[in-house]
């Protein structure tokens, strides 16, 4: 075991290893309160022994023997304390793990930032997360501490009994060599099962999910009640075809409970034979009362750690599947150097009247794969302008948007915003979070007040939402905003962006998703904006948008094809 | 979470248990099996005791030449047997009991399928959100282990505490009345006061994770928004802060369950000891004998076994409870389009419909929607019907257009009654719809609706959802229709080829057509077709629009689009506009 803990952390093993570094001290305190409560248990089963004895064997009266029962009461209770403490370490190892590895994940995924994980379902991302970074709950707080108790305590055990009887010692020693082959049974049984199983119950699980976002279909078909019987003979199914891989699973760990029972039988029938004086041969008629039940009671003890890991073994195995997925979530490029969010009020912001001072000089990006996206460009924006980008798709907009975003840097070239202040984001699809409206525009001032926040809605148009609502701002949305229209639920974003005091506002095709009419109380809405001196650079294909603009600058392939074109309406 | 404690406990779980009723058999069985498990246990420990002591007083006895006889074979033989039992019943338990498990699961799963088959358009819509999707089928998974975890176990600990007392009542009724005593004291203990310390954090677990979902998938999908603003770090640290609850919480359950694992040992030594300083008292007094006074602390030990599975089943009740509640609601949920007392049917040919005096409004109601903060505002924001009146004639071919959230999707889940209006009458062949069977209703009215669903099956399956007896040559027709099938037949699995998780393996703009293929295999004599060339480019659009003209002849059909752009065959168009019809134009 020890040989093969030094692996590399590019396997889940070595990294589920690795982040047990950190906790080293609770898992040591859970092990070594484990290890306690197995000396008390032996401590245990031998008083309980001397006790019988004395009172059988020795004839002791009983009244001689209560400082035994004392000692006897003691150690149970220290042994009552040692797993509690145990079991506490554990979880608090474990706590500590999964509340560090989900810090960490969120700061990569932070750090490959959203063009990075532009293209992949976030949503299933964020919850991949959080129920692979839980699934690693059984293997610190349980797993772990019970594979150092199995090296241990085994062997404490092996060697009482053989100083009580060797050959007693010896049955045990049989089996012994037997462990590690356990070890593999209970493993591959449990591989098998989470590897057949896992895949069979998500299918399962999936059917009836698929079934049930489809029941409107299925309904509209007259199909639905037939659907139920397929529901009922698709888990039957599963079922007659798992309790075939189950039959096999679970003879593992009947054959360590086979083990476990034999040994206490062998055991009895040794140490009854021996001490009728049938058995001749080495120490058996040395065997007494005393001996011979400790014997018998530390035999099941001797077992106990393995049959507790085996119980503890599937913690193992969903450990290492979250782990498989954690790794990949962790193999995403970072597209930024490391974004550490600094935990205090990052958001004080110099509130400017001004808008920003862009400048670029010979800036490209370039991907990996795609080579150069972006540059060389060499642009100068003044404070208050409006710039409109267009151009085709992929010419390079959005690109050059999150350069100024800072959401990438430039492969050459400089860029330079002054002042360094919060930049204002929209793009075509409105993100809106669980919670009230008020809780939805603070994310871009947290500190903004009840009067700030109105005077931002109505500044986009949504005053008469507001007053119509009872609960005003309060008023909760539902999940992505259910109960907003498209255009309502872009415009509150766009309430975010008059919140923030930004002075650059950077819009990503902001009206694309919208239909006309949506779009025309957008466009609105952003003439507002534009006219309060902020800097505002916008990607678009709308006319209605480039007509705002002070500049209309066309990209092609990733340069600029015409310089500063005027748009006829000058500010 | 609402502090919820209307129903009494009890009924919260007897609808469940009411369910695992119908296979008691297996269930007495599969508690018997576990109980004979612990009985050999017990047995293989107290008789292997009993039997030492025997052979160490006989022993000694022999040693100063006593003629003594012992019988050294059946007790063998009995522990043999114990060994044996043990592992053969510990084997079978665990194997008919998770069969019994998945039979439950099966149980379990249709017969909430069949609750939700029963609901309206509105209520399955909401049901649609992913996280609802994932707490339903973790909830029925929490449900399903009922048995295995919450019934089984404490009755078959609870009859095996008792068996150790019927045993030791043979020889010392006196020790047996105080070790069922306090055997029982730790079994309540186990049960009813490790359930009532985590009820109220196991209840929160569920939701507190589910908040930390939303959270941290609300923090991926701001990235752009929250580097921008500067406020990252505060998001994060509002997901911190709820990771914190619900790690207050799992610690708080942790230590509980911790706790109850050390009551299992403590209870059952100090039992043990009870027995054997009760038991010594009457061997001194030469009421007993030697090997049975080893038999009652080893019998008592072995009742470890017994009450170690109940702290962590038991620890986690209140997660069961909450479950149960929430699939209570779901059960109890009513839908609003019920069918009439006595249905007749649509009539044969193309129907003629019309909308009288029609409006919509959403009720506040939230049947099951769970612990969390439901969009209460739809009521207020989503534009609903407002005294709509229109007719088409048998036959005819009517374009509906409007903006999206204009309401005509509504007008098409009224006319296939997923809703019901809240004023004015829809009417099929001048009856109203509420009057028709809806299985003869939806036989009549073929709907394609906006959203495309298909399912994880092949595509012939996902077609014949339309027509079940269709013939192959049936489907090649539609798919023709729909200009699929030369795609179709360069698949190297044809009409066979699977069709990915929710059609996730085809383009959307296939995925919308094999849709339309499905809705015309069904030669329904009225069709509603919701935007059905959506995500198509224009040629595919003319070459379809073309061959549905010839499909859709002698049916009566109504077009809800955007505008009425390559609709084949329209007659008139009808605008909406905030859920009021605007112009009509013949």
């Amino acid at each position: 075991m020890r040989a093969t803990r030094k692996q590399d952390i590019s396997t889940p093993r070595g990294w589920l290893n690795a982040q047990a570094q950190d906790v080293k001290a609770w898992l040591a305190l859970a092990a070594g309160l484990g290890i306690l409560a197995g000396l008390m248990t032996v401590i245990q089963m031998g008083a309980l022994a001397w006790i019988i004895a004395q009172l059988i064997s020795a004839e002791t009266p009983l009244k001689q023997l209560s400082g035994a029962f004392g000692l006897l009461l003691l150690v149970i209770a220290v042994r009552a304390l040692a797993q509690w403490g145990q079991e506490s370490a554990g979880v608090e190892a474990s706590l500590r793990v999964r509340s560090k590895v989900r810090t960490y994940l969120l700061d990569h995924l932070a750090a490959v930032g959203p063009v990075g994980l532009s293209g992949r379902h976030t949503a299933g991302l964020g919850g991949q997360l959080v129920e692979q970074v839980e699934a690693l709950d059984g293997y610190y707080a349980r797993f772990l501490p019970q594979m150092r108790l199995v090296l241990v305590l085994p062997l404490v055990i092996l060697a009482l009994v053989l100083w009580l009887d060797w050959l007693a010692a010896i049955f045990l020693l049989l089996s012994a060599p037997l462990i590690p082959l356990f070890m593999a049974l209970v493993g591959m049984g449990a591989e098998r099962l989470n590897q057949q199983q896992f895949v069979a119950v998500t299918r399962l699980a999936g059917h009836f999910l698929d079934r049930v976002r489809g029941l409107t279909t299925l309904q509209l078909f007259n199909r639905a009640d037939a659907s139920i019987d397929e529901v009922f003979s698709a888990a039957d199914d599963y079922r007659r075809r798992s309790m075939r891989t189950l039959k096999l699973a679970f003879l593992s760990s009947a054959v360590l409970e086979f083990f476990a029972s034999v040994a206490i039988a062998v055991i009895a029938i040794y140490v009854g034979f021996g001490l009728l004086g049938y058995i001749s041969y080495g120490p058996a008629d040395e065997l007494t009362l005393f001996s011979g039940l400790l014997i018998l009671l530390l035999a099941p003890e001797f077992f106990q750690p393995l049959r507790t890991l085996a119980q503890h073994y599937h913690d193992r195995a969903a450990a290492l599947g979250a782990a498989d997925g954690l790794m990949k979530m962790l193999e995403l490029p970072v597209s930024t150097p490391v974004f550490t969010p600094d935990l205090a009020q990052e958001s004080s912001t110099q509130s400017s009247e001004a808008g920003a001072c862009i400048r670029l000089w010979e800036a490209c990006v370039t991907y990996p794969q795609r080579g150069r996206v972006l540059g060389p460009i060499a642009l100068s924006i003044a404070p208050g302008e409006c710039i409109a980008l267009v151009g085709p798709s992929g010419s390079g907009k959005s690109t050059l948007l999150q350069l100024l975003a800072g959401f990438i840097k430039p492969a050459q070239g400089r860029i330079e915003i002054t002042p360094e202040a919060q930049i204002a984001w929209m793009d075509q699809r409105p993100w809106l979070v669980h919670g009230s409206l008020a809780d939805n525009l603070r994310l871009a001032a947290p500190d903004a007040s009840d009067a700030q926040l109105l005077e931002a809605m109505a500044q986009a148009d949504l005053e008469e939402l507001v007053s119509a609502l009872p609960d005003g701002l309060n008023t909760r949305l539902g999940e992505r905003g259910l109960g907003l229209s498209g255009g309502q639920a872009q415009r509150l974003a766009l309430a975010r962006v008059f919140l923030s005091e930004a002075p650059l506002v950077l819009l990503d095709e902001p009206t694309a998703s919208l239909d006309a009419d949506s779009e025309a109380e957008v466009v609105i809405a952003l003439k507002r904006l534009v006219a309060q001196g902020r800097t505002v650079v916008i990607a678009t294909h709308h006319p209605a948008l480039m007509a705002l603009a002070d500049r209309v600058l066309r990209l092609e392939r990733g340069t600029f094809s015409q310089h500063g074109t005027l748009s006829n309406e000058t500010r | 979470m609402k502090p919820d404690n209307k129903g009494s406990f009890l009924s919260d779980f007897a609808p469940w248990l009411r369910q695992l009723r119908q296979r008691q058999g297996r269930l007495w069985l599969g508690a018997l099996l576990m109980l004979l498990t612990l009985a050999a246990a017990i047995g293989l420990l107290a008789l292997s005791g009993w039997f030492i002591t025997t052979t160490a007083i006989a022993g000694s006895l022999l040693a100063v030449g006593a003629a003594v006889s012992v019988d050294i074979y059946r007790p063998g033989g009995g522990i043999r047997f114990f060994a044996v039992t043990r592992t053969v019943a510990r084997y079978g338990e665990r194997l008919y009991n998770h069969d019994t498990v998945l039979r439950l699961l099966a149980d379990l799963r249709a017969g909430l399928f069949a609750v939700l088959t029963r609901l309206d358009g509105r209520s399955l819509g909401r049901l649609r959100a992913a996280e609802w999707l994932n707490r339903l089928t973790a909830d029925i998974d929490t449900l399903d282990s009922l048995y295995l975890r919450l019934l089984a176990p404490p009755l078959a600990s609870l009859l095996a505490v008792c068996g150790i007392a019927l045993l030791l009542w043979f020889f010392a009724p006196s020790v047996a009345v105080t070790v069922l005593m306090t055997l029982l004291l730790a079994w309540l203990w186990l049960v009813l006061g490790q359930a009532c310390l985590g009820m109220a954090a196991s209840r929160r677990r569920v939701a507190a994770l589910d908040r930390l979902r939303s959270s941290t998938i609300e923090q991926l999908q701001g990235l752009a928004e929250l580097r921008c603003y500067r406020t990252l770090g505060m998001h994060r640290q509002t997901l911190l802060a709820q990771e914190q609850e619900l790690y207050r919480d799992q610690r708080r359950l942790g230590r509980l369950q911790a706790l109850g694992n050390a009551v299992v040992g403590l209870g059952v030594s100090l039992t043990a000891v009870l027995a054997l300083w009760l038991g010594a008292g009457l061997y001194t007094a030469n009421t007993l004998s030697g090997p049975l006074l080893v038999l009652m602390p080893l019998a008592v030990l072995a009742a470890n076994e017994a009450l170690a599975l109940l702290p962590p089943a038991f620890t986690q009740l209140g997660a069961t409870r909450a479950a149960a509640q929430r699939l209570n609601r779901l059960v109890a949920s009513r839908s609003d389009t019920q069918e009439a007392e006595n249905p007749i049917g649509p009539g044969k040919g193309a129907p003629g419909i019309a909308l009288e005096g029609v409006s919509l409004r959403y009720s506040n109601a939230n049947r099951f929607d769970g612990d969390h903060g439901s969009p209460a505002t739809q009521s207020l924001l989503v534009p609903a019907l407002d005294d709509v009146s229109f007719s088409i004639a048998p036959g005819e071919r009517v374009a509906l257009v409007g903006a999206s959230g204009s309401g005509k999707s509504s007008v098409a889940q009224l006319l296939v009654r997923l809703i019901d209006p809240s004023a004015g009458r829809v009417c099929l062949n001048g009856r109203d719809v509420r009057e028709l069977s809806l299985s003869g209703l939806r036989g009549c009215v073929g709907y394609l609706t906006q959203q495309t669903e298909l399912f994880h099956a092949s595509l012939a399956t996902n077609l014949r959802i339309g027509n079940l007896q269709a013939e192959d040559d049936m489907l090649w027709q539609v798919l023709e229709v729909v200009d699929l099938h030369d795609w179709a037949r360069e698949l190297p699995l044809g009409l066979a080829t699977w069709v990915g998780e929710s059609g996730r393996q085809l383009s959307g703009g296939q995925a919308r057509r094999i849709a339309l293929a499905r809705v015309l295999l069904t030669q329904a004599d009225m069709m509603i077709l919701d935007e059905p060339f959506a995500g198509l480019d224009e040629a595919t659009i003319k070459r379809i629009a073309l061959r549905l003209d010839a499909r859709l002849k002698g049916r009566t059909v109504l077009y809800l689009n955007h505008d009425n752009r390559y609709l084949p065959g329209v007659s008139r168009t009808l605008s909406l506009h905030s859920g009021r019809i605007v112009f009509g134009t013949e």
